[in-house]
């Protein structure tokens, strides 16, 4: 589903040059829910803005759904944003302007008109991440949990290949946090979403089938999932505990 | 609103909802327009009326003044157009960015965001040009209601006003769609969500950049102000426009010390280095946009001061110079006028129960004088030459002069002393020049300058000449009446009747006939001697006068024989001056208002721009006493340095100006500059007051309580 290879990517700040990612390769597939953590600078970020199109990289390729990024030009790249990828941000990025249903809508807008099934996925989203009741609020009348459920509400609205998700538990507290994570899980259980998660949080990556390590940007490690989720939390922490000395 | 499942979700009808939401970051952006293109369109209105532009004379300061501060004000509306707009887009760009990250592509936003950046902008700018009129015909009524009405002041507008709106209302909407393809035109769709919270790269800066700044307005003002004294003396031409440049240094300098200001203050932060750590913190990331500002609005309101200054020294010192005089009436003919004599003129007293006193009356003769005149060559250079018989004096006896003051004097033969005022500050000889010239027999005398005597009324910039009895007699010899003349001065017996001197103005001025219809630029002498040279001479149209309308300001002032009559004087000053003064007070007010707009916008922009590192504060424990404080000092330097630094400056200019001027500052100057200090002080309240204000408004939307 999700293809990166050899993947470079560099800064220029200045007169000086940071070279973020130094050649990343992995794979996502179909319905698979993968976190990627790994200390700051590690380029966890650098890399989910590259798959979401919204920074140019510098070399290597990304397929997504068997659509190569690289020299596409900016109308395509909206396109692939809009139909092929779903985002979850840490600060949710809803429409202050808008209501919950207008927000979980907007993706389909963008495309065009919105037709009844639209409308009958809204229902069906809404009440499986039990945002039913404030459907017709504004973000700012709502927690930040359920702002993040409606935005991951809103990154399934067009059925995307893959959901990608910046920090999505960063802004939230340990109860939200399980909400959100939940959510994911629904998602990926129930409609079969591919879900591609940036994370500092290791309780979260603890629901993930795969972990993938990042230091100094390249690939440290990736771990599978195959156990309980407790005991792949401890894993995760050993190697993160590793990776640091 | 809330868009109902039975509408059709469109994009469309989102950015319509996302608009109206958006109506409280667009007031900003619309007001700010709106006052622009009002302060132009009125300015331009006034500017361009045929009202003022019959009272500025053309290439006069004044209209030079007029235009120079309408530049500046045209600067000033630009500046915080360009800060309105940015501040819009800077919120602007989350919701474009949000669109974008989850599909929308550029081509799908551009419709929609230039229909509504040129719709909010031009309906704003529309608005104020519209607006610009009616606050014209307010302003100018009210200056009439309650200060000055007289024909002068009946507007009378020009379409060519139009232009400068226009031309400003295209600017705004092309600097509105100018961003919107900016903000369209970005690559990383991250910056764009963000951009709320990007600032400007720090940069250190060094500390020796207040002291250099300092340095470099001195240098600047030094070398500006001696360059073309230095050019003329080397070059022997004119120095050209491009010296003014020399001027540069003080621009730099001043921004140097004002960024210096922002960044460290001055000497404060010694002893406790962590004292205001904060708000110097905050400004540093900003310290380059806000003196930006600074700028401009210390340009605005020195402006705005320099117009408004003109009001009491110029018009103090003239009501007190009138106050000043020794009689009510003073007037001078040339003998071969048929002016209504002692008796004519004590009768007309009469029907308006009025008796006179002190008449006192001598002759005078107008001869030619010789001296050294700048010849222009070609390009813009010139020679000194000497001319014999150079322009017109009037020449008074010993005892002529002793009739008409009462002062004794005695003027030793071959010798002249020449009239000056009291405070000596006007001087029109050529202390060099002593070579007198009988115009009708060319006789020649040679006399040397001997000192000064002092009379009020005899100062002017014809200029009088006493001489001893015997050569004033030897000089007066075969003239004929037309360079003789008559002085007359009178006072009122009891109190003085406003009507009589009107009617005796209209009486004096029917008396003449077409040969003294002419300005006291004209010159007798020099035209004759223009014309011995088979030259023509001429002086520029501007200064032509008519008796078709005797009671204008042009007229009254210009004329060649204008009487001074204490009450006319003081009666009319203000209505002849009107146009001119209520111009000047009306430059005033749009730079004090364009200042303030600017300064409030700039610090809802550091307000904003910092709220992020407010709610940090708070977070960390912050008092509101001490979060008021940091928006106190943020604030602080946007009002009170320019203010501080456009006052004082222009203040410091004036007073050298008036010095300059004939090398000493009058009794009269003083107390203009006294009055001018009561302006600024005004000045000041009025910048404070706005000041409280924007921090009080700023503290609200922070959420300090």
């Amino acid at each position: 589903m999700l293809y990166v290879k050899n993947l470079f990517k560099s800064y220029e700040i200045g007169k000086t040059k940071y070279q973020v990612l130094k050649g990343i390769d992995f794979h996502v597939a179909q319905g698979e829910f993968v976190a990627v953590m790994g200390p700051s600078g590690s380029g966890k970020t650098t890399l989910l803005n590259c798959i979401s199109c919204y920074i140019p990289f510098d070399q290597g390729s990304i397929m997504v759904g068997g659509t190569k990024l690289a020299g596409q030009d900016e109308d395509t790249l909206a396109k692939i944003r809009n139909t092929k990828l779903g985002f979850v941000f840490q600060d949710f990025m809803l429409l202050d302007g808008l209501t919950i249903r207008e927000n979980i809508l907007i993706p389909r807008i963008i495309q065009g008109e919105v037709e009844k099934d639209a409308e009958e996925l809204v229902d069906k989203l809404v009440a499986l991440f039990g945002i039913g009741h404030i459907m017709d609020k504004y973000p700012a009348e709502i927690s930040g949990g359920e702002k993040q459920r409606a935005a991951v509400a809103r990154s399934l609205i067009n059925n995307p290949m893959v959901i990608l998700a910046d920090e999505p538990t960063g802004n939230l507290d340990s109860k939200s946090s399980r909400a959100v994570i939940e959510t994911f899980t629904e998602a990926k259980s129930k409609m079969n979403a591919t879900i591609f998660m940036v994370t500092h949080d290791s309780f979260a990556a603890s629901f993930c089938d795969r972990v993938i390590l990042l230091k100094d940007g390249t690939l440290y490690r990736q771990l599978e999932n195959h156990g309980s989720r407790g005991e792949f939390q401890d894993r995760l922490l050993n190697v993160i505990k590793e990776m640091s000395a | 609103m809330v868009i109902t499942m039975k509408q059709t979700l469109t994009m469309r009808a989102i950015e319509q909802k996302l608009r109206k939401a958006d109506r409280k970051h667009a007031r900003l952006y619309l007001f700010c327009n709106f006052i622009a293109l009002m302060i132009i369109s009125a300015y331009s209105t006034l500017m361009f009326s045929k009202t003022v532009q019959k009272v500025f004379p053309k290439g006069g300061d004044s209209r030079k003044q007029m235009y120079g501060i309408f530049v500046m004000t045209l600067v000033g509306c630009v500046v915080f157009t360009i800060y309105a707009a940015r501040l819009f887009f800077r919120h602007k760009s989350k919701q474009l960015g949000i669109l974008m990250a989850i599909g929308a592509s550029r081509k799908r936003l551009r419709s929609g965001l230039f229909r509504e950046v040129v719709s909010l902008s031009s309906f704003s700018a529309a608005l104020g040009v519209i607006a610009g009129f009616p606050f014209v015909w307010v302003v100018w009524s009210l200056f009439r209601l309650v200060l000055v009405d007289s024909s002068e002041m009946v507007l009378d507008l020009d379409f060519r006003c139009l232009f400068a709106s226009v031309a400003f209302f295209l600017l705004v909407v092309v600097l509105a769609c100018v961003f919107a393809w900016r903000y369209l035109k970005k690559t990383n769709i991250m910056e764009v969500i963000r951009e709320e919270h990007i600032n400007e790269p720090v940069k250190e800066l060094g500390r020796w950049c207040g002291p250099a700044g300092f340095l470099l307005i001195l240098v600047g003002a030094v070398i500006g102000y001696y360059a073309p004294l230095i050019w003329m003396t080397l070059f022997s031409s004119y120095s050209p426009s491009w010296l003014a440049m020399l001027y540069a240094p003080v621009f730099i300098g001043t921004y140097m010390v004002m960024l210096y200001t922002v960044v460290y203050g001055w000497g404060r932060h010694k002893k406790n280095p962590y004292k205001d750590i904060i708000s110097r913190g905050m400004m540093k990331f900003q310290a380059k946009q806000t003196v930006n500002n600074m700028l401009v609005v210390t340009l605005l309101i020195a402006g705005g001061a320099f117009a408004i200054f003109y009001l009491p020294t110029v018009g103090l010192t003239s009501v007190f110079l009138y106050k000043s005089y020794p009689y009510d009436y003073f007037y001078q003919y040339p003998a071969d006028q048929k002016v209504p004599g002692e008796e004519t003129v004590r009768e007309l007293a009469g029907k308006y129960g009025l008796s006179l006193k002190d008449w006192r009356e001598c002759e005078y003769i107008s001869l030619g004088v010789d001296g050294n005149v700048e010849v222009a060559d070609e390009g813009k250079r010139f020679h000194i030459e000497y001319h014999p018989i150079q322009s017109e004096a009037r020449i008074l006896s010993e005892d002529a002069y002793f009739a008409l003051t009462g002062q004794e004097t005695d003027v030793s033969p071959g010798t002249y002393l020449y009239v000056t005022d009291a405070q000596e500050s006007s001087v029109w000889t050529d202390e060099g020049a002593g070579n007198l010239t009988n115009m009708v027999t060319r006789e020649c005398i040679s006399t040397e300058f001997a000192g000064y005597l002092h009379y009020d009324l005899l100062a002017s910039a014809t200029g009088y000449y006493v001489l001893d009895n015997e050569d004033y007699e030897k000089m007066a010899e075969g003239l004929t009446d037309e360079w003789r003349g008559h002085i007359v001065q009178f006072n009122a017996d009891g109190r003085d009747s406003y009507q009589f001197a009107d009617a005796f103005y209209d009486l004096f001025v029917s008396s003449f006939d077409e040969s003294c219809e002419h300005t006291y630029f004209y010159d007798k002498v020099k035209q004759i001697v223009a014309e011995e040279r088979g030259e023509t001479y001429t002086i520029g149209e501007e200064w032509q006068i008519s008796y078709d309308d005797t009671d204008n300001m042009n007229f009254k002032h210009f004329w060649a024989y204008s009487p001074s009559f204490r009450s006319l004087l003081l009666n009319e000053h203000l209505c002849l001056m009107g146009v001119l003064y209520m111009m000047f007070l009306f430059i005033f007010i749009v730079c004090l208002v364009t200042s303030l707009v600017v300064c409030y916008t700039r610090s809802q922009t550091i307000a904003l721009n910092n709220r992020y590192i407010f709610d940090d504060l708070k977070k960390l424990g912050a008092s509101p006493t001490f979060l008021s404080k940091e928006v106190r000092l943020q604030c602080g330097n946007v009002f009170k340095v320019p203010a501080a630094v456009g006052t004082g400056a222009m203040y410091l200019l004036y007073a050298l100006l008036l010095y300059a001027n004939d090398g000493k500052i009058t009794v009269y100057e003083a107390t203009g500059l006294l009055a001018a200090l009561g302006i600024v002080a005004l000045i000041g309240a009025v910048v404070y007051g706005t000041y409280r204000g924007s921090v009080k408004t700023i503290m609200t939307q922070l959420g300090i309580k």
